[in-house]
């Protein structure tokens, strides 16, 4: 063998060997194992999947629709990765989520009468205030009481869901629905603005420029110092003069408020009203992907986009396939897992 | 037992640790393996325990060529170390502890069937060589000197013919030391032998029969102990190229009517079990104060109180008439007051961020919003030349600097700029001579400049030859305040176990009164 053979051959493996080797096995091995989910389920499996990326990416509909699915995503992904970037494990986006769309929406029945130029703000403002409210919350329950921030973000999740609930079962229910739990439709002066004719909506800029901001924050300012110190050495960070609790509390605070714009989002733009089953899960699909990002600011715009695409597939697969919607989980943990798995074994490789 | 080590070779990457190095180990000898932090004794000896194996040359035993490849073989030959870092489960009892490390305990623990044989047999030499302890006490309540009895207790019951220590007189008070002389004395008599690791003098005056002086990873001569001076060992121990500029301390008259930098008034905290208690002290400008005692006797949380980690109960700490802290208010560090504290890979660096943010670390406070970073990575670059930080690259993460060179690095960040205090807990542990009196006489060169330097230190040489006065922790109050140009060791040494009386009178140290354990040992 000569040394120009083998020269690709080596290279190659050296690739492999590193992430992009990673990533390619994680694809390979999340394809085959849906097909092997699509062929146990009775179906013809390579269509089967054709149609679910067709319906995910395939015309711009599809697309338009897997980008109404990204921006929650990305925003409560941001919620759980800003935490994350000092050491806290925060599940709490779906109920950062719940109480940003239950604040905003009481801004908006608040302040109901008055022109858009008043009322938008008003409920963003109320919105951020929600999420960062149920983001300070379990701050403070972690740096006061040194109680777990996974055990009280999770508990807080249903006490914000079932807040939602109430008020739209109770005081702010629409007199006029005729039973439904909801509140009234929103006017126009508080739906946020759309893009293309579409669904798509002000959340996904918000959830893109937000990513932007934190990743030169967290990596190039001061302040990401802190909290890389923090999160490294809380003690070191303290006789350096970094506040391990106050950050504790800013990141909780920024990471709901962003999940509250979530939110306000859903409640605005998709559904016109508060009401019950408001988010279906955004919060814990985006607690996945800021995961699968490795906690990563910009890594997480496009697995947001490509969970986007998984959860709006699950609808062709509903329609051509007749498979349950639960596929669209099944799918999303199967991912989950493997990319968990895969990421291990190649570190572990690399350690060797 | 016979043991040879035969040309023995170890290298880590470029260094080379063990040069060729020959050795004879004979029943009932005491062998002090003599050099300064980093000569390569360690490394020896962890070979001949299986922890290392050897690069070149060969381990006899009894005449026969014998591959040691794990701690487990050396333990089944009859080898046993005993370590500096103690390997005890505090809150077991001392029975527990023997159990746990004897191989032939029972997998059941249902003491009242299985009363008899292993508690007999794992008590045996506990019963002989300290007949005053009993096997119910916890071991977190055991003195220092009590656990590495019972370590070696615990190698004993393995068998071990060979026995290894480890710098054994390095945690100890000087009375203890003097009762593991007798000791180790003792085991030779019975027939073992004993590999002293040491870099003191006294251990090898007081109980080795036979010298081996290590240098940079060479032997460089064996003596009979009888035939040596401490000095000519000292001068075989550092080398004729090792001769280094004496370090300056000013003298104490210098500042004897100047204000005290520091006062420490009343200071009471507070830590889990740990508490300091009473704490007043003042430390003028250009002063350095030694803290002595054994380690666990307050020495760090007295130092987190001063610099602002923990909050303090009561009192308050004054700097140049200004309050630095205080029980009324939360605390604050402060880029005044330098910290150098133990175990610096734990307690000073982020172990994951790189060199020079670790660096910047020290002022962070005075970091821009948007930090740049090349001033930072120069300054990083200066330290690691003038402390000579190995690997010398700025931008490799902290973690994968060895703790010697993490401690200098931290000393050079620490050392930066103006200092009003500098606490310095251990600044030289674990560092050979060579760096050791660098980082000393970067400390001292600070104090000259006129920042009071508060010195924690085990190593009461080194305290007595620098410091300008010395206070001994115990029990985390002040037991006492000496002046080194006039007291002994063994006067400090009372103060460190407690059993120094205030208002002491001064009396030779052969009419202190007997340690009882001590004539049960020797």
């Amino acid at each position: 063998m000569t040394n120009a053979t083998q020269l690709p051959v080596k290279l190659g493996l050296r690739l492999l060997r590193g992430p992009a080797g990673a990533v390619l096995g994680m694809a390979t091995i999340f394809v085959v194992a849906t097909l092997a989910f699509f062929a146990i389920n009775g179906r013809e499996a390579v269509s089967l999947f054709q149609e679910m990326v067709m319906g995910a990416f395939g015309d711009s509909y599809s697309f338009s629709e897997t980008l109404v699915k990204t921006a929650p995503i990305l925003l409560t992904a941001l919620a759980v990765a800003l935490p994350a970037r000092l050491g806290l494990i925060s599940v709490g986006g779906e109920g950062q989520l719940y109480l940003g769309a239950l604040f905003g929406t009481g801004a908006v029945l608040a302040a109901v009468d008055q022109p858009g130029w008043i009322l938008m703000p008003l409920m963003l403002a109320g919105a951020m205030a929600g999420g960062a409210l149920w983001g300070v919350i379990p701050g403070l329950l972690k740096t006061r009481l040194g109680v777990n921030e996974t055990i009280s973000t999770l508990l807080l999740n249903y006490v914000g869901i079932l807040l939602v609930s109430f008020v739209v079962h109770g005081p702010w229910k629409n007199p006029n629905s005729l039973g439904w739990p909801a509140t009234i439709e929103f006017p126009a002066g508080a739906i946020l603005p759309q893009f293309f004719d579409t669904r798509v909506h002000m959340g996904l800029v918000f959830g893109i420029v937000a990513a932007i901001i934190l990743h030169i924050l967290v990596t190039r300012s001061r302040w990401g110092l802190g909290l890389q110190v923090s999160r490294s050495n809380p003690r070191v960070g303290a006789t350096a003069g970094i506040s391990y609790e106050r950050n504790v509390l800013i990141v909780m605070a920024v990471g709901g408020l962003l999940a509250g714009l979530a939110g306000i989002a859903e409640a605005s733009v998709i559904q016109n009203r508060l009401q019950d089953g408001l988010a279906s899960g955004y919060g814990m699909t985006g607690f996945l992907v800021a995961w699968l990002a490795g906690q990563h600011f910009l890594r997480i715009i496009p697995l947001s986009v490509l969970m986007g695409g998984l959860l709006a597939s699950a609808d062709s697969l509903q329609l051509y396939a007749q498979l349950p919607k639960a596929s669209a989980d099944i799918l999303q943990a199967l991912l989950f897992i493997i990319v968990l798995a895969v990421a291990s074994l190649w570190g572990r490789r690399r350690d060797i | 037992m016979n043991i040879q080590l035969y040309n023995i070779t170890k290298r880590f990457g470029d260094v080379t640790a063990n040069d060729g190095i020959s050795l004879d180990i004979r029943a009932g000898e005491v062998v002090a393996l003599l050099g300064e932090n980093g000569a390569g004794k360690s490394t020896l000896m962890k070979m001949l325990f299986g922890l290392y194996p050897p690069d070149g040359g060969a381990i006899l035993i009894n005449d026969r060529e014998t591959t040691i490849e794990s701690p487990q073989k050396a333990m089944s030959l009859g080898i046993g170390m005993v370590f500096q870092q103690f390997n005890l489960v505090p809150a077991l009892s001392v029975l527990d502890n023997l159990l746990l490390a004897y191989p032939k305990s029972p997998f059941w623990t249902f003491r009242r069937l299985f009363r008899t044989s292993p508690r007999k047999a794992v008590l045996t030499y506990l019963q002989e060589l300290a007949p005053g302890l009993a096997p119910d006490t916890l071991v977190r309540d055991l003195s220092v000197g009590q656990r590495q009895l019972l370590e070696l207790v615990k190698v004993l019951n393995l068998d071990a013919k060979v026995l290894i220590l480890d710098e054994p007189t390095s945690v100890l008070p000087p009375q203890e030391a003097e009762r593991l002389w007798g000791l180790i004395r003792k085991l030779a008599e019975a027939g073992r032998s004993v590999v002293l690791i040491t870099h003191k003098m006294q251990d090898v005056m007081a109980c080795a029969h036979r010298v081996v002086v290590m240098r940079a990873g060479r032997m460089v001569q064996t003596l009979d102990r009888k035939q040596c001076t401490e000095s000519s060992l000292v001068s075989l121990m550092m080398g004729d190229s090792n001769q280094r500029s004496a370090i300056e301390v000013t003298p104490r008259e210098a500042f004897a009517n100047r204000p005290p930098r520091i006062s420490i008034r009343d200071l009471h905290a507070r830590h889990g079990a740990q508490s300091v208690e009473n704490i007043r002290l003042d430390i003028a400008p250009g002063e350095i104060l030694g803290v002595a005692g054994v380690s666990g006797n307050g020495q760090h949380l007295l130092a987190d109180a001063l610099v602002g980690l923990t909050p303090l109960a009561r009192g308050e700490v004054i700097i140049d008439g200004y309050l630095l802290q205080s029980a009324s208010r939360p605390p604050s560090t402060s880029g005044r007051v330098s910290y150098i504290p133990e175990q610096p890979a734990v307690n000073a660096v982020a172990a994951d961020l790189s060199l020079t943010t670790n660096v910047a670390l020290s002022h962070f406070r005075h970091l821009s919003f948007f930090p740049a970073w090349a001033p930072e990575e120069q300054l990083t670059r200066n330290i690691i030349q003038r402390y000579q930080v190995r690997p010398d690259n700025p931008a490799l993460a902290a973690g994968q600097l060895s703790g010697g060179n993490l401690q200098k690095l931290v000393v050079g960040r620490e050392l930066e700029g103006d200092k009003d205090l500098i606490v310095a807990a251990y600044p030289t542990m674990g560092l050979d001579a060579g760096a050791a009196h660098d980082i000393y006489q970067a400390l001292f060169a600070k104090a000259n400049e006129g920042a009071a330097v508060l010195w924690i230190s085990e190593d009461l040489d080194d305290l007595m030859s620098y410091a300008h006065r010395i206070a001994v922790l115990q029990g985390g109050r002040i037991s006492g305040i000496f002046d080194p140009r006039e007291c002994d060791r063994l006067d400090i040494g009372r103060a460190m176990t407690g059993e120094h009386q205030p208002a002491r009178t001064q009396r030779p140290p052969e009419q202190k009164p007997a340690d009882p354990r001590v004539r049960a040992a020797s």
